[in-house]
């Protein structure tokens, strides 16, 4: 996961052979954003949208890097309002295969930039992603930013894997409780999975999932967790009526979770994102455990 | 005394027929965890077994026999062999209530979340059940409201999750009851809740057996029947409220277990409410059991709740055949309007209010920073080019809907008949999902599906009621049984997680967000060209309600008319459901209002008729653009909140 010496090196030559002009056109450009992870990757390149998608919901399950104040809403990302993209006169639009039905509308629009971080073929998502953001960078002419937001992305994990390496982290299964008796737990090829390996936690969860990493199970099937010291973290928001009706199961009660201590909570991070939320996860998850272990 | 075994063999039967095979599926569930050998301290097999695999089953057989026994009750007290939780509506105001909470304040779903499921199946069923006394308790007027608030509560439910929880799809699988468990609470307090209406049930059983000599002679026999039918019912709803808010919605199974106690041989009230409970308990034990064996192989998350209303529909539509017609609708003298209105005057105004309504659409709008703004300035063209489209494809659709909804009305001879409560807009919804998850998604390929679709439910009313001469009940019960249907199988595919499923949700609710220039010129160019057939058709229309015999005499080819218009619909139909979906409820409204206001033949009927309706439709479209604008609620569904109660409304005041 590592920038690698020769693929930094490949885009410093590439940064510094082409020409400048070449992208001086897109410094100012007016960008706009159909995904969260790519829309906080721009604010890491020091460049703010002028529009993303779900503005409405950014602080619900981004949280960080706050999103300035004169970004424009434009919409769900499924149905976004072209009046009010078209009034934003973007330059540029990025978009992903997920939203690939709008394709051509967007290009009638503006120049599109489509990034592909979530699909089947994209294989473990954190390498994705860094891909993702250099190809980014590329287009809008800001490599250097991206090498630099990446090297200290890098740096960044590699102080959470030396905080915690004396520790001896125990094993972790993430979830987010959808009820009382169902949760998504997050595995391989995951966003938050390559996070942990990156920072040198196991995950508790080594079944496979699909390729957004993700997986919907019964709350029973956490019992299939088979290591004592696992610990279970849990993101908000919880439903309220998680924890009193789980207290309340005996299998529950059984399983090495309800022990004190073996169950946190941690603020909202977004497990459909990029770089960003990985170092928001990955810095998050380490403070935990540092201050627990 | 040879009678008497027959009635007890046959259901005891079944219900060791289905213990059989449950147990069989159930052990293979089982059997791993027993062989394991037992571990000293901390034994995570023998845990999941003793207080997850056990409390499924035994909530399956619980919430099995819970279903049933309301089922049971509804049916009797009703004197309906269609009721149940899911027709009367019952589940699914418990689920919209507790969705409802569960968004807005989800500090209540910790103390009183069975008080909540209460709240909303008893409003359910007291809007369901006062309609259905304005018709002295018609069943098939009964079913029908029942299945439209169910569709409607459904619809609701799925926009305000959609809108609120785009990452989290937990009430989804609420909605499609999914049996897990961790703990014995939920089996043992609905257990107990069981216990105390079924102790109620013996103590009404005799009064509720005198039922079956009906009203009069009951009342002559010194029974308080309002007071007998409201303890009854509310004992039914109770039990059907516990289920939804313990596990969610599990479609028909207290349809079916009464129905087979039925065929069984079960006949007396008594037997009825004896053995239904237990078929029930055993129908839900197989099929959970099975599904979980299934699910292992599959590796799938799949809510037990909509499988069974997956296979529970279908039934219903067997069933219908049997269906005894008690209480007959009269058909209602044509009401005189005050004001016949004739001439061209109405046409005038109401296409000039329809122009009026779109070019308010295009029109009008909301900017950046949410505010109301006029088209003006740099953008208006490429402004227009966005709008326009989406108004003229709902104009277009609202239309064609409204006219094929004439159509239906005129040849069934029911004024409650349109392209959504006779089905065909499910059978086109059901040909696009295939389309979707079968063959790649184009939008020819998809119109082509829908057409399919609609042509083979049309064939199936067609044929269905060649034979029972029309009767209008069984048409649209076999419509509405054919949506709820649709719904269960995009409840499966959303619980799921397929990212496909989220394509078919927003193509179901009606959204016209993905027409382009393109979708719209050939919706105008559908709508031109078949209303215009239907305007041409017009003779046949003013004849052909009058009857087989005399349409015939006046030369009139009846079977070819009727196929020819029939198809017509079906097309119009198929064209519409394209952009605003299965649910809009315009075909209905449309031809209603323009009866209403005094066009009643055939020809002025529908011009009105496609006027109120496309205006309707392009109304809808712009409220759904710009209420919470920058993000769109469908136009299907915004005219279908406004449409099922309108429905419901226009039953009460038929009554």
């Amino acid at each position: 996961m590592a920038v690698s010496r020769r693929s930094f090196l490949q885009y410093a030559t590439a940064a510094a052979v082409i020409p400048a002009p070449l992208f001086a056109q897109t410094a100012g450009a007016r960008i706009v954003s159909l995904d969260y992870g790519l829309a906080s990757t721009l604010l890491s390149l020091g460049l703010t949208p002028t529009g993303i998608s779900d503005l409405a919901d950014w602080d619900r399950w981004v949280v960080e890097p706050a999103m300035p104040t004169s970004v424009v809403d434009i919409g769900s990302s499924f149905e976004v309002d072209f009046e009010i993209l078209i009034a934003l006169k973007p330059d540029i639009i990025l978009t992903t295969p997920y939203l690939d039905e709008l394709l051509p509308r967007l290009q009638s629009v503006a120049k599109v930039v489509r990034l592909e971080i979530f699909t089947p073929e994209s294989g473990p998502v954190l390498p994705a992603a860094i891909a993702a953001t250099r190809k980014l960078a590329v287009e809008l002419g800001c490599v250097q930013e991206a090498e630099a937001f990446l090297a200290k992305s890098d740096a960044f994990f590699e102080t959470c894997r030396s905080r915690l390496a004396g520790r001896n982290p125990p094993p972790v299964a993430l979830v987010n409780f959808m009820d009382a008796r169902h949760a998504r737990i997050y595995s391989n090829p995951g966003l938050f999975h390559n996070a942990l390996e990156r920072i040198g936690v196991r995950n508790a969860w080594t079944r496979g999932s699909n390729y957004w990493g993700f997986e919907t199970i019964g709350i029973e099937d956490l019992s299939t967790i088979t290591d004592p010291h696992a610990r279970l973290i849990a993101f908000d928001p919880v439903p309220p009526d998680v924890f009193p009706k789980l207290a309340q199961s005996p299998l529950w009660n059984g399983l090495p979770f309800a022990r004190p201590g073996h169950l946190s909570i941690l603020p909202p991070a977004l497990m459909f994102g990029m770089v960003n939320e990985a170092m928001r996860f990955a810095g998050l998850l380490t403070d935990l455990l540092e201050r627990d272990a | 005394m040879s009678i008497l075994r027959r009635d007890m063999i046959g259901p005891a039967l079944i219900v060791l027929l289905l213990l059989c095979v449950g147990g069989a599926a159930s052990w293979l569930l089982v059997a791993p965890a027993l062989s394991a050998t037992a571990q000293p301290n901390y034994d995570v097999t023998r845990m999941v077994l003793y207080y997850s695999t056990l409390p499924r089953l035994a909530t399956a057989l619980i919430a099995g026999a819970s279903l049933a026994l309301s089922g049971a009750l509804f049916q009797q007290v009703l004197r309906n062999p269609l009721a149940d939780p899911t027709t009367l509506g019952v589940s699914a105001g418990a689920n919209l209530a507790l969705v409802v909470v569960s968004l807005f304040l989800p500090g209540l779903l910790g103390a009183s979340r069975d008080l909540v499921a209460l709240l909303g199946s008893a409003s359910a069923a007291a809007i369901v059940i006062s309609l259905g006394a304005r018709r002295s308790f018609s069943p098939y007027s009964l079913v029908l409201s029942g299945l439209v608030l169910s569709l409607w509560c459904g619809g609701l439910s799925a926009i305000l999750t959609y809108l609120n929880q785009r990452y989290l799809a937990s009430l989804f699988i609420w909605g499609a009851g999914s049996l897990a468990q961790q703990s014995w609470i939920i089996p043992v307090s609905l257990l107990w809740k069981l216990a105390i209406v079924a102790i109620l049930c013996t103590l009404v059983i005799r009064p509720l057996s005198l039922l079956d000599l009906g009203e009069n002679s009951s009342t002559a026999l010194g029974l308080r029947l309002v007071r007998l039918r409201f303890v009854v019912i509310a004992g039914a709803v109770a039990l059907a409220a516990f289920v939804t808010s313990a596990v969610g919605v599990i479609g028909f199974i207290g349809l079916v277990a009464p129905t087979v106690a039925r065929l069984a041989g079960a006949r007396r009230p008594a037997q009825l409410i004896f053995w239904s409970p237990l078929i029930g308990a055993g129908l839900l034990f197989v099929a959970d059991s099975v599904l979980q064996l299934a699910a292992g192989e599959l590796g799938d998350f799949l809510p037990t709740g909509a499988v069974t209303a997956i296979f529970g529909s279908p039934l219903l539509l067997a069933l219908l055949p049997r269906l005894k017609i008690r209480h007959r609708i009269q058909q209602s003298p044509v009401r005189q309007p005050s004001r016949r209105w004739t001439g061209t005057r109405p046409v005038l105004i109401a296409a000039a209010g329809v122009l009026a309504l779109v070019s308010l659409s295009i029109l009008l709008g909301r900017g950046i920073d949410a505010g109301w703004t006029l088209l003006s300035g740099e953008f208006s063209y490429d402004i227009l080019a966005i709008r326009v489209p989406k108004i003229l494809a709902a104009l277009a659709s609202g239309a064609m809907l409204a006219v094929a909804g004439s159509i239906l009305q005129r040849l069934t001879g029911n004024e409650m008949a349109s392209p959504e409560v006779l089905g065909i807009s499910a059978g086109a919804t059901f040909g696009v999902a295939i389309a979707l998850f079968a063959v790649a998604p184009g939008l020819l390929g998809q119109f082509s599906f829908a057409i399919i679709g609609s042509a083979t439910v049309l064939a199936v009313i067609f044929l269905g009621s060649w034979r029972s001469s029309f009767a209008p009940e069984r048409i649209l019960l076999t419509g509405i049984s054919l949506s709820a249907m649709v719904d269960a199988v995009v409840g499966v595919l959303s619980a799921s997680g397929d990212p496909r499923a989220a394509l078919l949700m927003r193509w179901m609710s009606g959204s016209t967000y993905l027409v382009d220039t393109t979708t719209a010129t050939v919706e105008l160019g559908a709508a031109a060209v078949l209303i215009t057939m239907a305007f041409a058709a017009r003779r046949w229309l003013d004849i052909l309600p009058l009857g087989p015999s005399p349409s015939a005499s006046v030369g009139l080819p009846v079977a070819k008319s009727r196929l020819v218009l029939f198809g017509l619909a079906g097309l119009m139909t198929a064209a519409a459901t394209l952009t605003v979906g299965p649910l809009s409820f315009v075909g209905l409204m449309g031809p209603h209002l323009a009866r209403e206001a005094g066009m009643t033949r055939a020809l002025p009927q529908m011009v009105g008729a496609a006027l109120i309706g496309g205006g309707l439709m392009v109304a809808a479209d712009f409220v759904g653009r710009t209420i919470v604008s920058p993000y769109q609620i469908p136009a299907g569904l915004v005219s279908a909140l406004i449409g099922a109660p309108f429905l419901m409304i226009m039953m009460r005041k038929k009554a």
